[in-house]
C-alpha cells in the first residue's frame, strides 16, 4: 500500500508538472476554487454583496465548460482553447444537431473517456437567447434573470437548475482532457442561493 | 512455409543476413501475396475497359489490403495470436530523460517485456547513417527531439495493451530531471547555388553549377549556421569562386539604381503533417527456430527499408540476429512522402526481436502519428529580386533559405537543395545566387512531403512575382511571359530541360480563361454585399525524378492470354497498379488481371549487383564496373519525386515490348503464314492493338488469346523481367534475344520461353547515363498553373473559393481519371496548406503527443469549390511523349494563387502561411 | 464488463462479455477481424471508422466507432462495408465509386460508402428537389475526411447513382 501511495504522489506531482507542457490544461492563473457565500459577509451593502457573489459565480458561467455550449452563433465550441467544434456541427432545429449529425450519435449518455468524448443524456447547445459567448458578466446576469430569455425560470428555479441539474453538473466531471469548472456544483448552487437571497443584483460590468 | 510455385528468391546483404521476398501463397490459404495481387484471376477487372482501377473492387469491399488490416491470424504459417506493442515517445526535449514510472500498470496491465536503450546496447543494434540518432533515448540524456522514442512496451493480450494504452496516454509517466535546454546538433546540409549567364542565351554560362561544379554538395559546415561570405571561410577554391559571383549579384541588387526595381521580401512557411488517413503500423514475427524475421509494412521505400532493417540487426548478438528477414509490403492508406525513409519499421522489427516467437503489432494512433510522423519542413526565406524597369525583365535574384529539419536528418539536406534549385520557378534569370541551410532542432523530424521544398520556395516566388508585376504596372501574365524560360534555355543549375517546356501554352490558357478575363468585373460586383472579391494566378514548374531512379518489373502472359505484372514501385493511392496495367496493355493488347506492386526482390533471375553511390561515382569507376553484365548503378529506389508514372512503369513496359517482339509477334507471323524472312516480319512496330486484337494492314486481325497460345506452344518468349535505371536519362543496353539483338532503355533482362523458367540474358553492351549527369540537377519538369477567385466576407474574414482552374501537362497520361483525381486532390491539399494547416514547432506542438485532427485542420468538402474547380490537362506534344510526373506540381500553384487572390481582394500581401480567417478579418478591418 | 449481442450485416454476434472501455472500432477490428472499418483518427474527426446503424423503425444513421464503446451497441443492428455487396454483386454505390475513380488510397472509402448508402435510403423515403441535390450530398458527406481525392469524384459518384434513378430519389 505504501508504495502505491508513493507512486500515486509521484504521478500526481509530475502530472502537475507535465500539465504545463501538455498544452490543454486550464490556465494556471485562474483559481480552481469557488469562494463560499459566507466569505462575502464582510461586504455591508447588500446590493454590492449580491453583485460580488454573482461575480464569483461568473467564474463558473464563463468557464469553457459552460460557454462552449452557450455559443453566440449556431456552432458550439470545444476544449479549453474554446476552438470551434470539430467536426463542424450545427445547432439544427432543436439544438440537438442537424438531421445527419445528431449530437447524441457521438455524445452518448455519459463521458466515454477512452474516446475522450464527453456525454450526457441531454447533450445539446443552449438556445440562442441563452448565449453567453462574448457577453460581459453584467449582460449575462441580466439575461439569466430575464424569464423571456432564461426559459421562463423564476429565481428559485435558477438555484435548482445550476445547483442540481445533471447536464449543468457535467461541467464538474467533464472527462479526460478537459478542465473542470471551478469548485463543485454544490458550491455553485450555494452561491446562486445566496445571490437570489440578497436580491439578485447584477455587477455593473 | 509451403513451397511456392515461384522462385524463392534471396539475396545476402553485406551483413550476412539474407533478405528475401517470396511470392508465396499456396492455393489453399489466402496468403499475403494473393491478397495484394489485384484484381485476381477470379475477379472482375474494372481496368479491363478503362472502367476503374485494378484495386477498385478490393477497396470498395473492405478487403484486407493495408498493413494496418493484418493480424497474425491472417498470415498462413504464423502463430495465430497477435501481441501488441506501445512505442513510448518523449514529449519533452529540453530536460534529461530519467526513465519511466510504470507503477500505474498493475496486474494484468503489466507489460510482458519492456525494451529500453540499454537493451539495444546489450544486443548490439546499430542504425544506418541516414537515420543517425539514438533509436531509443537512453536514460540520462536529453532527448534529441520531441517525440523521440524511449521504450517499447509489449503486451501479449490485446485487452492488456488497450487498457495500458489508456492509462499511459497522458504521458506523465515519462520522467524528466534537470533542465538542460535542447540538444544542439550540426546542421544537416548547407549549399550555395550561383549562376551567371553568358551575354546571350546561346553563349556558355560565365559560371554555373553544371559548368563549374556544385559547391560543396553534401559537405556540411560544422557550425549551426554556415558563413556565406566570400572570406574568411572558404571550403576550397570552388566555393570562393561561387561566392565571389554570388556576392557580386547581391551587390548589384543592393545598389541604388533607378533603372531597377528591387524588392526585398521575407516569406515564412509552417510545419505541416502529411495526414495520410492510415496511421503507420506494422506486424512482425521472429521465428526463433528458423531464425526468420518476417514483417508486414506499408512504406514508400521498401527496398531501402528492408536493407536498413538488415543493417540494424547485422551485428546483433546471436539470438537477436535473424538469419533471414522477409518483408511483405502492403498497400498504403496515403503516403505523400511521409512514408518514405520513415524510421518506423525499425521499431516494428525491434518489437518482434524482443518478443521472440510471438507475432506483434505496433500501430500508432493519430496522436502518436502526429507525434512521430515525418513532417514538411518549415522554411524561412528572404528573397531579393531585381527587374529592369524598362524591359520588365528580371535581371537578378538572390535568396537565403533556412529550413527547420527537426530532430533527425532524414531528407533535410536534399529538400534544401531541391527547394533552392526550384526557387526561380518558370523564369529565365541570368544572375542567381541562393544559399540554403537545413538546421537540426528539437522539433519532430521533417522529411519528404509532396513538393519537397519547391512548394515553399515557389510560393514565395509567385507571390513576389505578383508584387513585382504590380509595382511595374505590368499585367501579371504578360510579366510572366516576358521572363519565362524558353525551350532549350538554361536553368538555375545551368542545365537544359530534357523534356517539353510548355509555359507559353499554359500562359495562353490562363489569359484566355473566363476567371482571368472576368477578374475586374467580378471584383466590383461583390462589393455591395460586404464581400470583397479577388482573383489570383500562379504558374510553376516542378521537376520530377531523383537522378537515381530505378525500375524493376516482370510481365508474364499465360497460354490463355492473361497477363501478370510485378513492379517494385508502390501503391499509396496514386494508381500505380492501373498505370502498369495500362502501359503494358499498349504493348500486349490486354489489361493485366494480376498486378502485384511493392515487389522489390522477385527479380532474382536478373542476379543484379551494385556498388558505390550512383550520385557521387566518377565516370572511370562506372565504366570499369559496368563491364560486369550484372552490375547496375542502383537496384531499387523509392516511389517519390512524382516518379510513379515515368519510372515505376518503365521496366514493366520494356518487358512487355520484349514479349511482344519475341513472343507475340513471331506467333502472329506464324498464324498469318508469313515467313521470318519476309519483309513484313520486320514491321512489328507498325502493328496496332484494337479491342484485344492485333491489327496489321491487309492481314486478318488476331486475338490475344490465340497469339498467347501459339507463343506458348512454340516456346516463344512469354515472360520478361527487366531492370531500368535513370540518371536524367535511361541506361540503354543491347541483349541477345532469340538469335537477334535487342536494344532498349533497360540495363538488365531475363526471359522465359513457353512455360519455362526465367533465364538471364547478359547484355552485350550498355551505355549508362554519364556520371556527369549528376551535375545537371533536375532536367525533367512539368508545368502547372492555377487561377482562383475568392470571396471574403469583410465582417468575419471567412473565405470562399468561388471558382478555380488548374491547367497542366503530363506527357502521356497512363490513366487519365487518376491524373484528374491527383489534380483535384492536389488542389485540396494546397487549400489546406494555404489556409488551414499549421503545427507549432516545439513546445505546444505535436511532439507533445496531444495533437489530433480537430486541432489540426485539413480541407473538408465544405472548404472546397466542389462544383467550381475546372481541371485541364494539355494533350501530349506527340502521341508517344513519355509520361511525366505530376503528383506534386498539381498542388503547388494553388497556394500562391490563393495568396495573390487574397491580395487582390484585400490589398494585403501576406508573407507567411497559413492565412487564417482571423488574419483576413484583421486585414479587412 | 457488459454483455454484447448485436447483428452485423444480418448475422448475429455474441452474446459475449466485453470491457466497458473497449471501443466499437477495436471490437470490429481486433475481436472480429473485420478490418474493412478503418481507424483514422480516434477522435470522430475523419469518419473512416463509421458504420451504419439500423433502427427498429426502419431509419438508419451512421455512427463513428472509434469514440463509442462496443457495449453501447448491445442490441443494435449495424452494417459495415463488408456487407454492402450481396452474393458477390456490388451495390450501385460500390460500382459507381469504382467507375468514377472516386477513391485513390481507399482508406476513407468504407466510411463514404456507409454515409452515401444511408443518404440514398433517406432520399428514397423523402425525396429531394433536383436543385437541392448537390447541397444535400455535400451536407451528408462533409463529416468525412479524405486526403487524396479532394472529394469531387465521390460527390459525382453519389450524384450519378441518384440521377440514374430519379423517380426513387428526386421530387
Amino acid at each position: 500500500m505504501q508504495s502505491d501511495m508513493r507512486s500515486w504522489i509521484l504521478v500526481s506531482v509530475s502530472a502537475l508538472a507535465m500539465s504545463l507542457l501538455s498544452g490543454y490544461a486550464a490556465s494556471q492563473t485562474v483559481s480552481n476554487t469557488l469562494a463560499s457565500p459566507e466569505s462575502f459577509s464582510s461586504i455591508a451593502d447588500t446590493e454590492v454583496r449580491s453583485a460580488a457573489i454573482f461575480t464569483e459565480l461568473g467564474k463558473v458561467l464563463t468557464h469553457p465548460r459552460c460557454v462552449n455550449c452557450h455559443p453566440a452563433g449556431d456552432r458550439p465550441r470545444q476544449t479549453d482553447e474554446r476552438r470551434l467544434h470539430q467536426p463542424p456541427v450545427e445547432r439544427g432545429p432543436d439544438g440537438h444537431g442537424t438531421e445527419t449529425m445528431r449530437c447524441s450519435i457521438c455524445h452518448q449518455n455519459a463521458n466515454f473517456d477512452p474516446g475522450r468524448v464527453p456525454g450526457h443524456p441531454e447533450w445539446h447547445i443552449a438556445p440562442r437567447e441563452m448565449a453567453w459567448e462574448g457577453k460581459t458578466l453584467a449582460e449575462i446576469c441580466a439575461q439569466i434573470k430575464d424569464p423571456a430569455r432564461n426559459g421562463g425560470r423564476k429565481a428559485e428555479d435558477l438555484i435548482h437548475h445550476i445547483g442540481t441539474d445533471t447536464l449543468v453538473g457535467w461541467a464538474w466531471h467533464p472527462g479526460f482532457g478537459r478542465s473542470a469548472a471551478p469548485g463543485t456544483q454544490k458550491e455553485a448552487g450555494a452561491l446562486v442561493d445566496a445571490w437570489v437571497k440578497t436580491g439578485a443584483a447584477c455587477p455593473t460590468r | 512455409m509451403q513451397p511456392s510455385r515461384r522462385e524463392f528468391v534471396k539475396w545476402v546483404t553485406a551483413s550476412g543476413i539474407a533478405l528475401s521476398l517470396s511470392r508465396l501463397g499456396s492455393a489453399e490459404e489466402v496468403g499475403f501475396a494473393a491478397r495484394e495481387t489485384l484484381p485476381g484471376r477470379q475477379n472482375w477487372n474494372p481496368a479491363a475497359n478503362g472502367a476503374g482501377r485494378i484495386d477498385g473492387v478490393a477497396k470498395v469491399t473492405g478487403a484486407k489490403l493495408y498493413a494496418s488490416d493484418f493480424r497474425a491470424a491472417d498470415l498462413p504459417g504464423w502463430p495465430a495470436t497477435t501481441s501488441h506493442a506501445i512505442l513510448v515517445r518523449a514529449p519533452d526535449a529540453t530536460r534529461v530523460y530519467t526513465g519511466m514510472d510504470l507503477a500505474r500498470l498493475t496486474g494484468a496491465l503489466k507489460p510482458s517485456v519492456v525494451v529500453t536503450a540499454a537493451d539495444l546496447e546489450k544486443i548490439g543494434t546499430r542504425v544506418p547513417e541516414y537515420y543517425t540518432g539514438d533509436l531509443l533515448c537512453p536514460v540520462g540524456k536529453t532527448p534529441l527531439y520531441m517525440g523521440q522514442p524511449v521504450a517499447l512496451l509489449m503486451f501479449e493480450q490485446f485487452d492488456a495493451f488497450d487498457q495500458a494504452r489508456l492509462a499511459l496516454r497522458d504521458g506523465t509517466f515519462v520522467k524528466f530531471g534537470e533542465a538542460t535546454g535542447p540538444v544542439a546538433g550540426p546542421n544537416y546540409g548547407a549549399f550555395r547555388y550561383t549562376r551567371v549567364a553568358g551575354p546571350t542565351p546561346e553563349a556558355p554560362d560565365v559560371y554555373s553549377p553544371v559548368k563549374n561544379g556544385w559547391v560543396s554538395p553534401g559537405r556540411f559546415q560544422n557550425t549551426e549556421r554556415p558563413i556565406w561570405a566570400r572570406l574568411p571561410i572558404p571550403t576550397g577554391r570552388a566555393y570562393v569562386e561561387a561566392a565571389t559571383h554570388g556576392e557580386q549579384i547581391r551587390a548589384e541588387l543592393a545598389a541604388t539604381n533607378p533603372a531597377l526595381l528591387m524588392l526585398d521580401r521575407e516569406f515564412e512557411t509552417q510545419s505541416v503533417d502529411p495526414m495520410f488517413l492510415e496511421p503507420e503500423s506494422g506486424l512482425a514475427w521472429y521465428d526463433t527456430g528458423a531464425k526468420n524475421l518476417e514483417l508486414v509494412l506499408g512504406v514508400q521505400s521498401p527496398y531501402e527499408n528492408a536493407e536498413a532493417l538488415a543493417y540494424m540487426l547485422a551485428n546483433a548478438r546471436g539470438p537477436f540476429k535473424p538469419a533471414h528477414i522477409k518483408t511483405l509490403f502492403a498497400y498504403m492508406g496515403g503516403g505523400f512522402g511521409g512514408r518514405d525513409h520513415t524510421p518506423f519499421p525499425f521499431y516494428v522489427a525491434l518489437a518482434a526481436i524482443f518478443l521472440p516467437g510471438r507475432p506483434v503489432r505496433l500501430a500508432q494512433d493519430r496522436y502518436q502519428q502526429f507525434q512521430g510522423g515525418i513532417k514538411r519542413h518549415a522554411f524561412k526565406m528572404r528573397t531579393r529580386i531585381g527587374v529592369d524597369r524598362a524591359t520588365g525583365k528580371i535581371s537578378g535574384f538572390a535568396a537565403d533559405h533556412v529550413l527547420d529539419g527537426g530532430g533527425l536528418a532524414n531528407f533535410s539536406a536534399n529538400v534544401a537543395s531541391v527547394g533552392a534549385i526550384a526557387a526561380i520557378g518558370i523564369y529565365d534569370i541570368p544572375k542567381v545566387d541562393i544559399t540554403t541551410v537545413a538546421l537540426h532542432s528539437r522539433g519532430v523530424t521533417a522529411g519528404s512531403m509532396r513538393g519537397y521544398g519547391t512548394l515553399q520556395t515557389m510560393t514565395a516566388l509567385e507571390t513576389l512575382i505578383d508584387e513585382a508585376a504590380a509595382a511595374l504596372s505590368l499585367d501579371p501574365i504578360e510579366f510572366r511571359r516576358r521572363n519565362a524560360l524558353k525551350t532549350g534555355g538554361k536553368t538555375l543549375t545551368g542545365s537544359t530541360y530534357g523534356v517539353s517546356v510548355r509555359t507559353p501554352e499554359i500562359l495562353d490558357k490562363l489569359v484566355n480563361h473566363p476567371i482571368w478575363q472576368q477578374r475586374t468585373q467580378e471584383k466590383t460586383r461583390g462589393q455591395p454585399d460586404g464581400i470583397v472579391v479577388g482573383t489570383g494566378v500562379a504558374c510553376v514548374t516542378k521537376p520530377y525524378g531523383s537522378g537515381a531512379d530505378c525500375s524493376q518489373g516482370t510481365v508474364e502472359i499465360d497460354p490463355q492470354g492473361r497477363i501478370a505484372i510485378h513492379g517494385d514501385h508502390v501503391e499509396m493511392g496514386t494508381g500505380l497498379g492501373t498505370a502498369l496495367a495500362n502501359r503494358v496493355a499498349t504493348h500486349l493488347g490486354g489489361v493485366a488481371d494480376e498486378v502485384t506492386v511493392h515487389q522489390v526482390d522477385t527479380y532474382g533471375a536478373l542476379a543484379l549487383v551494385t556498388s558505390g553511390n550512383s550520385y557521387t561515382m566518377n565516370q572511370a569507376t562506372q565504366d570499369a564496373v559496368a563491364k560486369n553484365p550484372r552490375w547496375v548503378p542502383a537496384i531499387s529506389s523509392a516511389t517519390f519525386a512524382s516518379n510513379g508514372a515515368h519510372v515505376g512503369t518503365q521496366a514493366a513496359a520494356e518487358a512487355a515490348r520484349v514479349i511482344f517482339r519475341f513472343g507475340l509477334w513471331p506467333a502472329a507471323l506464324e498464324l498469318w503464314g508469313i515467313a521470318p524472312t519476309h519483309p513484313t516480319a520486320r514491321q512489328w512496330e507498325a502493328a496496332r492493338w484494337k479491342d484485344g486484337q492485333l491489327v496489321m494492314p491487309g492481314l486478318t486481325p488476331l486475338a490475344l488469346p490465340a497469339l498467347a497460345a501459339k507463343a506458348h506452344a512454340r516456346n516463344f518468349v512469354t515472360g520478361a523481367m527487366a531492370h531500368a535505371f535513370s540518371r536524367w536519362g535511361w541506361s540503354r543496353a543491347t541483349f541477345p534475344v532469340a538469335g537477334r539483338t535487342w536494344t532498349a532503355d533497360i540495363d538488365a533482362l531475363a526471359v522465359r520461353r513457353g512455360g519455362g523458367k526465367f533465364a538471364r540474358l547478359d547484355r552485350t553492351s550498355v551505355k549508362f547515363p554519364p556520371t556527369d549527369n549528376n551535375r545537371l540537377g533536375n532536367i525533367y519538369t512539368a508545368n502547372c498553373a492555377t487561377l482562383v477567385r475568392v470571396e471574403i466576407v469583410r465582417a468575419t474574414g471567412a473565405l470562399r473559393i468561388a471558382k478555380a482552374y488548374s491547367v497542366f501537362e503530363c506527357g502521356k497520361a497512363l490513366v487519365p481519371e487518376v491524373v484528374l483525381g491527383q489534380a483535384q486532390g492536389g488542389f485540396a491539399m494546397g487549400v489546406g496548406y494555404a489556409l488551414l494547416e499549421t503545427l507549432p514547432p516545439y513546445e505546444g506542438g505535436p511532439g507533445n503527443g496531444q495533437w489530433n485532427l480537430g486541432q489540426y485542420l485539413v480541407a473538408r468538402g465544405s472548404d472546397l469549390p466542389l462544383h467550381d474547380l475546372e481541371i485541364e490537362v494539355l494533350p501530349p506534344v506527340t502521341p508517344d511523349e513519355p509520361p511525366k510526373g505530376i503528383a506534386e506540381v498539381v498542388m503547388i500553384p494553388v497556394v500562391p494563387a490563393l495568396l495573390n487572390a487574397i491580395h487582390d481582394a484585400t490589398g494585403r500581401r501576406f508573407q507567411s502561411l497559413p492565412v487564417s480567417q482571423a488574419m483576413l478579418k484583421e486585414a479587412l478591418k | 464488463m457488459t454483455t454484447l449481442a448485436l447483428t452485423i450485416n444480418g448475422r448475429a454476434h455474441g452474446p459475449r462479455e466485453v470491457r466497458d472501455d473497449l471501443t466499437m472500432n477495436d471490437f470490429l477490428r481486433e475481436y472480429l477481424g473485420m478490418t474493412g472499418t478503418k481507424f483514422g483518427c480516434g477522435a470522430a474527426q475523419c469518419l473512416s471508422c463509421a458504420v451504419i446503424v439500423d433502427n427498429p423503425d426502419g431509419t438508419s444513421y451512421t455512427s463513428p466507432t472509434c469514440i463509442v464503446s462496443a457495449a453501447s451497441f448491445d442490441g443494435k443492428a449495424i452494417r459495415t462495408v463488408e456487407g454492402h455487396a450481396k452474393n458477390g454483386e456490388l451495390s450501385a454505390l460500390q460500382k459507381a465509386f469504382i467507375d468514377h475513380f472516386a477513391f485513390q488510397c481507399g482508406y476513407c472509402t468504407a466510411g463514404f460508402l456507409n454515409e452515401a448508402q444511408v443518404l440514398l435510403e433517406r432520399l428514397a423515403k423523402k425525396q429531394v428537389a433536383r436543385a437541392e441535390l448537390e447541397k444535400t450530398i455535400a451536407e451528408a458527406l462533409d463529416g468525412h475526411l479524405c486526403r487524396c481525392t479532394g472529394y469531387i469524384k465521390y460527390h459525382e459518384a453519389v450524384r450519378d447513382v441518384i440521377l440514374a434513378d430519379p423517380k426513387r430519389y428526386l421530387v
